[in-house]
């Protein structure tokens, strides 16, 4: 394709791709979310992780249900809060909804950035800090039989070696129970009550040890740091209080 | 061992089973051997997640031998969603246990930008012309 320039000249432009509009602009740091341990951090895919890499499917059979998967997905992006069971709290949407590269913030220890989302699909992508380096992608598809399904797909490294260290302890089983939930929340939703099935596997059971020092930015760390430090920060503004009111005292 | 062995075993198996119910790949991968250290990989249409039996085909073939580095050529690349990325990255994790390279050429100023943010330029090398491409490869 070929435009016009102002000044006359023609310059070579190119055709933009269908799925231009559906993937987040490249950020160097996310900025303006307000968000602690948000704030300032590069968002992290599967390769920047520490732990194993793991690879998460749970599916549904939407059996019973009309409902196309474009519908399914528009009404799990919608009700993202509410159907994954975290609420209005656990999980804010930014104000302009779950477009790409708007972020939404987990409580108050962490977030996940909208990295892609179509009419079928929409996936997250998680920043320093959280316990996960990777993706996860929520979708719906038509199966052979003409059942809509829909599904959630992670690949995920365990962001460092403490979450790693979690991962057996109890973190696997809590991701696990949080998609199964989601998924059943998604079939009860257009009324179907299908088994959720869940496939893990291993994608590289190396660690990724160059990549220890991920656990600086670590949320839960930084998060008990800031609680354990709160009197020290209420005992400076004191400080800085009566210094200022002194010297307004002429 | 034995375990870890499982877990590779788990993958294929479902490669396979995906394979099965696979409904058809908008996309096609010719594959050539440059020189005895380097296979190209002409990518043309869609990497979605029905492109997975495809690509992953593609790989066994190019890599047959004692070939040290995997070429994707993106120039005829119409279309990737999310999935397309997660299926390079599990490429990338194969390539890089055989002790190969994985490396790209041809891609668009968007698909730069969406291997700069998902961060796959971390670990895939990104070149602007097929011969710069083979040439690091054969290094």
């Amino acid at each position: 394709m070929r435009e016009q320039s102002p000044q006359g000249k023609q310059r070579h432009v190119e055709p933009q791709p269908r799925d231009a509009t559906h993937w987040a602009r490249y950020v160097k740091t996310l900025e303006g979310t307000a968000g602690p341990n948000v704030e300032g951090r590069r968002v992290v895919g599967p390769l920047q992780g520490f732990g194993k890499m793991w690879q998460k499917t749970y599916r549904v059979r939407l059996e019973g249900a009309s409902a196309p998967p474009a519908e399914v997905v528009e009404a799990w992006r919608a009700r993202f809060p509410e159907l994954s069971g975290f609420g209005e709290k656990g999980f804010r949407v930014p104000a302009g909804g779950l477009v790409p590269g708007a972020v939404a913030l987990l409580g108050g220890l962490s977030g996940v950035m909208v990295l892609y989302s179509d009419e079928e699909s929409f996936t997250y992508m998680t920043p320093e800090g959280h316990p996960f380096s990777g993706w996860i992608t929520f979708s719906a598809h038509t199966d052979e039989d003409a059942t809509t399904v829909a599904q959630a797909h992670l690949l995920i490294r365990a962001n460092d070696p403490l979450y790693e260290f979690m991962m057996p302890l109890g973190l696997h089983r809590l991701e696990d129970r949080t998609w199964q939930r989601t998924l059943r929340n998604v079939a009860a939703h257009f009324g179907a009550a299908s088994e959720v099935e869940t496939r893990i596997v291993c994608v590289d059971p190396k660690r990724q040890w160059r990549c220890y020092k991920n656990i600086r930015h670590n949320a839960l760390i930084l998060s008990a740091l800031h609680v354990i430090t709160t009197p020290l920060r209420w005992i400076k503004r004191r400080h800085q209080v009566s210094g200022t009111s002194t010297i307004l005292k002429p | 061992m034995h375990a870890l062995r499982g877990e590779f075993e788990g993958v294929r198996l479902i490669n396979r089973e995906r394979r099965e119910d696979m409904p058809q790949a908008q996309v096609t991968m010719d594959v050539r051997k440059v020189n005895d250290d380097v296979s190209v990989i002409d990518v043309k249409g869609e990497l979605t997640a029905f492109a997975e039996g495809v690509l992953m085909d593609a790989y066994n073939q190019a890599s047959d031998g004692k070939v040290h580095a995997i070429v994707l050529n993106f120039e005829g690349l119409e279309y990737m969603n999310s999935s397309g990325i997660g299926l390079l990255v599990t490429l990338l994790i194969r390539v890089n246990r055989e002790k190969q390279r994985l490396l790209t050429y041809g891609l668009s100023e968007h698909y730069r930008n969406i291997f700069q943010i998902t961060r796959l330029d971390d670990a895939i090398g990104i070149y602007d012309s097929e011969e710069e491409a083979v040439r690091a490869g054969a290094a």
